[in-house]
This record gives C-alpha cells, structure tokens and sequence, in this order.
C-alpha cells in the first residue's frame, strides 16, 4: 500500500504542478495574487466540456484549443486589470480583493450558464483500465494528465530559460523597476506571462473531471486553497519549484489517505502552516523575499 | 315567536360572530421562509428542493392559496428565500432573519444535513416549528426539542436497514462474507455508516474488512480504492454525496476492481446526474436505494408520481437547467405535508402546527411514500428499498427494486 501510494502521489502531485504554476508564473512576474485561478482553471473544465458535447472534440485538441484561447484572452485583460493595480500603494492586498471579486464573479455568471451540478468528461475518453506504474495501479487519464504536466513544465522552463522574452521574464521577476529602466517593455512581457498563467490554468482545467472526478461552478475557491499550498512549498515567485511542491502535495495526500484519510482535507493547510513556520521561503527560495 | 324558540339560534350568534371575527383577522397572506444555495457544494442537492418549494407556491396561488382550517379560509402564500451560498454561517444569520425580521409563519429548512444542522437550533430557541426537509443527522431530534419534524426522507439512522438486512438474508445467501465501508464524514453519510456498521457487527453474519471515513471534499478515490482491494472484500459500500460518488464510480472503472456487491447512496437517488458523468458501464450492475423520484407509491393526499412528473416537466422544461431527481421530490413534499398541516391545524402558534404536522403520523401516504415520525420527529416511514442498476438500451440506465421482498420487482444479481 506504501509504494501504491507514493507512486500514485507523484502522478497525482504532477497535475497539481500544473495547477499550481499558472499562479506562481503570475505572482513570480507581477507580485499580485491571482485569487480568479481556481475559477480560470474550472472555466477550462467547460471549455473541454462544451467542446466535447457541441462538437465531438477530444480533450487532448481541447486542451491545446484552450490553452491557445486562454492565452489570448488573457493577454488584454492583463492590460485592462493589472497596470492600474501595480500603480496602487499596496498592490498585493488591492489585486487580493479584485480578484476575489472577479472570482465571485465567474462562479455567479458560471451557475447561470451552466447550472449548478456536477459535469464530466467520458473516463473512456483518455482510456479506461489501469496502467501499472512499479506495481502501483493508476488510472489511465492520470498518465495523460501526468505527462501533459510534465510537457506544460518543461515548456515553461524551456519559455524562461531559452528563450529571450524567456530572458525578460526572468528579469522582470528578479526586479520590476530595474527591468523597466533597462528598456524592457516590462508591460509586454508580463501581458504574455499572464496569458501564458490563464492558458495553463485552462489546460489543468481540461483534466480536471479526469483527477477530480467532476467539475462545478464552485470548485475555484477549494483549488486555490490547495494550489496555494503547492506554490508556498515549492517557493513563491519560483514556477519551477512549483514541481516539487506538487509532488510533496500529492504523495502526502496519498499517504493520509491511506493511514489517516479522514484528516486529508487538513493537508493543504498543514503544508501550509509548517512551511510558514519551519522554512517562510519555501523550499527552493532564498532567505530574503525579493519582492 | 316564542322566546325559547330563539334561543338555538341565540346560541348559535357566537360562534358566527367568532368565525366572522377569526375570518376578518385572517392574514393578507401566509409567509413561508426558507432559504436555498444556488452556489457552493450544496447547490446540486438545494436547488431542486427550493424549485419543488416554488412550483408548490405558484399551484397553491393559482387555487387562491392554500387553505388555513385556523381562518376557514384559502389564504396566499408568499415564500420568502434567501441565497446561504452553501455556508453555514450565512445561512445561521438567514434563518434568524427570517425568524426576528421577516417573522415568518413558518419556517423550512434548506436541503441536506449540514444547512439543517445551524436551523435546528435557532428554531429550537425561538420555539419556531422547523419544516426539516432532508436533514436527517440522527443527533438533529432529541426529546427536549419538539420543534422539529424530518418532511421527505427518513432520519440517517434507519437508512442503511435496507442494506444490511438485505446483506445479511440474500447476500449471505450468495457467498458474501466480508464488507467494506468507505464514507463521507458528514451527518448525512457518517451517521449512515456508523449504523451499518453497528447492524452489520449485530447480526455477526458479514465481517467487515475496511471501515475509513474521508473528507466530504474527497475528489479522488484510486488510492482508497486500491486498499479496499487490498482486504479482499465481497461487497463495497460508499456512501458520500454526488460529487463524492461520481469521483468514486470513475476511479473504480479507471482501477480495474470489481466486488460481487457494490453499494452507493446516489447512484438511485440522483440517477440521471451519475449516469451523465459516470457513464451506464461504471453504473449497470451496483446497488442504491430506490428513491421516491423512481418508485410510485399508492398516495391519499396530493399528485402521483407520474402526475408530479408531468408538473415538474411542464414547469421546468428540458434544457431549463433544472433536474429532477430525489430532491425535486423532497421539496415538494414537505409542501404537502405543510399544506393539509394548515388544513387541519386549531390555530396558528408553533404548537398548533406541531400537533397538526403529528397527528399526520401514518395517516398521510404521498407520493413520497408513507409519513410517518417518531416521537422526536424523526422520519421513520418513507423507507428505502434496496435497488439494483440496471442498463436500459446502450447507454441508459434503470433501477429495480430488490429487497425488501414486499417491493421487489426483480432478483438481485451478485457478481462473480
């Protein structure tokens, strides 16, 4: 039952890397906390979801459909939303409150559309039966969604680390100011940065009924709860570190299922608690906050 | 005119000038609060309660309201509703709004266990009588607390029966030996579990293998299921809401396991929803109970089934984004139940309508199926028959009802 569970952990904690980097990406570049990611990423469930039940799309064109879509839109409504915040005193506390608000927002005008029950995509869709991983037997979807999270990583490091606006990025990250007195057109690449966010919010999204068994209007708030976790563990500000939170995340849940499974909704806000005590920077941060 | 002749109908001036006064006091209209989540994880099982609620205020308006046997009258009801977003602390400052600012004249909980769970106790202090629709956590009725009856399902408690008398007479019969348990730990599903559990170790018949309570936010099972294999156990019983069970079925089918009985809560209950998201495969051959949305009862007060059905459907058309289910039924028939009380109630205090809501005790067969409370007011009839799924065509699904032998329509069938 151990390994089973590890195994199981780190496939699992792979997706909520996926779900995790989106919002790391955005709080790394812009020092604003996206409290809307948790309904960006059920908005991408939908999209998968609608796409499926109006033209017959598999998930996987879904996915790649959406993570293009999320991109775009996210793009101008960075420019809309988040220059106006940063020229603000406290940046931080102010985009907490606005994303709130957008958050209640999507949730409401979600219900309407959609209603209030749960919606799936067909299990069958991304196979069904088991795939046995080192003896552990996982669902097939998982392995789809592991190694589509394992591809959105790899693109993001590869985004930051090979690439020139990859290079700006970075620079905007270690200082905002320095970036805009440098010449970097600070503003366009943390645009992109934000849309890239949104589109890997919609990706996680389109697994969602695969890892999370069904998607509703309301699942935002719980998500963020657990992404946050996710991104404190592995380092605020530090997309990549975002991995090993997720997996530290992942087999930790397994294993309180297995030993202690009516205490596992606690998890998130124990990681939470003793990051913040033991290591305030997370795992792979530096001593002093560079913000 | 001989004076003695008079006096019959002397005596008789009193009681029309009573009823003349009792009429011209009479309300302009009778207020009925409750409150509903159209948001948060409560909304699937709220929303239809509240829609059965309103579709019973508009037919009752439409009549020129529902009669009140204290005014001798049909009087229109206005039913007052607020939005508790699924959490209980909105919905505790609702309920003690509708109570000290609205002053309702009665009060009806919202849908499920855990929005009862505040609304017990502030009915409790204001000696407001609670229509409880669906919360059935056995703690919620107590014998110090007569403000209280359970409407439309009956009190967690007595539930499981169903399964472990059907377990321990036809599952024995077939070779089931070893059970797991695996539950949400909320009043609704724990308490169901703590039962089964106890009536199961009671009869000595079946040993339990696996008995773990998670989370109701659960979203996924692989793991937990994984070590229900691992004990090797005859027979599953999951009991959780719907997003848990939809999380479980799909889990289930993705692992490969199969168990000669598997059991859950919603899979009758909320068929159409579980079939959509879990497909007819990872449904046809489990156990559930057999709602009263999929079992007509032979009624005495208000419509069938079939009839409700057809209410139901022409109110809320397909693609409406209002499903039917149990829960369309459950609000619906705590209208009744409200409805022949201020049929029947003297008066109109709290304890006039307690007494009228007991004194329909057995008496009052719905389409819910036969009321009936205990002294504390916990439902006890409106019982559960144990059901097996079963494929309609390629991709539909059905329930038969197959124990207790007295609603049985079909033979259970166990897999290998």
């Amino acid at each position: 039952m151990l390994i089973g569970a590890v195994v199981a952990g780190v496939v699992f904690g792979l997706y909520f890397a996926l779900v995790g980097l989106g919002l790391n990406l955005v709080f790394g570049v812009m020092r604003i906390v996206n409290l809307a990611h948790g309904d960006v990423l059920m908005l991408g469930g939908y999209a998968a979801w609608w796409l499926l039940s109006a033209f017959g799309l598999h998930p996987l064109v879904a996915a790649v459909l959406v993570l293009g879509v999320f991109i775009a839109v996210g793009y101008p409504l960075y420019y809309l939303v988040v220059p106006q915040l940063q020229r603000a005193r406290d940046s931080e506390m102010l985009s907490l409150i606005l994303f709130f608000g957008l958050s209640q927002m999507i949730e409401a005008v979600t219900t309407i559309a959609v209603g209030t029950t749960e919606r799936s995509l067909p299990g069958r869709m991304l196979g069904i039966g088991p795939f046995i991983l080192l003896g552990a037997r996982l669902p097939k979807p998982w392995v789809f969604s592991g190694v589509v999270s394992a591809v959105a990583v790899a693109g993001v490091y590869l985004y930051l680390y090979r690439t020139r606006l990859g290079m700006l990025t970075r620079a905007v990250m270690v200082s905002r100011d320095e970036a805009l007195a440098t010449g970097i057109d600070v503003h366009r690449v943390s645009a992109l940065a934000f849309g890239i966010a949104l589109g890997l919010a919609g990706v996680a999204g389109v697994f969602a009924p695969f890892m999370l068994g069904s998607i509703t209007p309301a699942m935002g708030p719980d998500i963020n709860l657990t992404a946050f976790a996710v991104i404190v563990v592995g380092t605020l500000g530090n997309p990549l570190g975002t991995v090993a939170g997720g997996v530290i995340y992942g087999v930790a849940l397994m294993l309180m299922q297995t030993y202690y499974s009516s205490w596992a909704n606690l998890l998130p806000n124990l990681l939470l608690i003793a990051v913040l005590l033991v290591r305030p920077e997370g795992l792979f941060g530096r001593k002093t906050r560079r913000a | 005119m001989k004076f003695r002749n008079l006096l019959p109908a002397l005596g008789l001036l009193p009681a029309l000038w009573g009823g003349a006064a009792v009429a011209a006091g009479a309300p302009s209209e009778i207020k009925i609060g409750t409150l509903y989540a159209s948001s948060g994880p409560f909304a699937a099982i709220s929303m239809p309660v509240y829609d059965g609620e309103k579709l019973w205020a508009k037919q009752m308006n439409a009549q020129g309201g529902v009669y009140v046997a204290a005014y001798h009258k049909k009087i229109p009801v206005k039913l007052i509703a607020y939005d508790d977003q699924s959490s209980t602390a909105t919905a505790a400052t609702l309920y003690n709004q509708l109570i000290s600012q609205d002053h309702v004249d009665l009060l009806m909980a919202d849908s499920g266990s855990v929005l009862t769970s505040v609304a017990v106790p502030i009915a409790k202090e204001h000696k407001m009588f609670l229509f409880d629709v669906s919360g059935t956590g056995g703690t919620f009725f107590t014998k110090d607390n007569p403000y209280i009856g359970l409407m439309a399902i009956p009190v967690s408690t007595i539930w499981p029966s169903a399964i472990s008398n059907f377990l321990d007479d036809v599952g024995v019969k077939n070779g089931i030996k070893t059970a797991a348990i695996l539950y949400a730990t909320n009043d609704f599903t724990g308490t169901q579990a703590h039962s089964l559990a106890g009536f199961l170790k009671k009869a000595g018949k079946i040993k339990i293998v696996y008995d773990q309570g998670v989370p109701t936010s659960t979203s996924n099972y692989t793991v937990l299921i994984n070590n229900i294999a691992a004990h090797k156990p005859d027979a599953v019983i999951e009991l959780g809401f719907p997003n848990n069970e939809i999380a479980f079925l799909r889990n289930l089918q993705d692992s490969g396991d199969t168990f000669r009985f598997l059991f859950t809560v919603y899979g009758g209950t909320e068929m159409d929803l579980l079939l959509k998201n879990v497909g007819a495969a990872g449904l046809a051959g489990s156990y559930s109970y057999v709602p009263s949305a999929l079992y007509s009862y032979k009624v005495n007060y208000g419509p069938t089934l079939a009839q409700y059905r057809a209410m139901w459907d022409k109110e809320y058309p397909k693609g409406s984004g209002v499903e039917w289910g149990s829960n369309a039924v459950y609000g619906y028939q705590a209208c009744l139940v409200m409805q022949r009380a201020l049929a029947t109630a003297k008066g109109m205090s709290q304890m006039d309508i307690h007494n009228a809501v007991f004194a329909l005790s057995g008496k009052l067969k719905t389409l819910d199926g036969t009321f009936e409370l205990n002294s504390e007011g916990a439902q006890i009839g409106e019982m559960t028959p144990m059901g097996q799924l079963v494929r309609k065509g390629k991709h539909g699904i059905g329930i038969v009802a197959v124990y207790p032998p007295e609603f049985a329509k079909a033979k259970a069938v166990f897999g290998k």
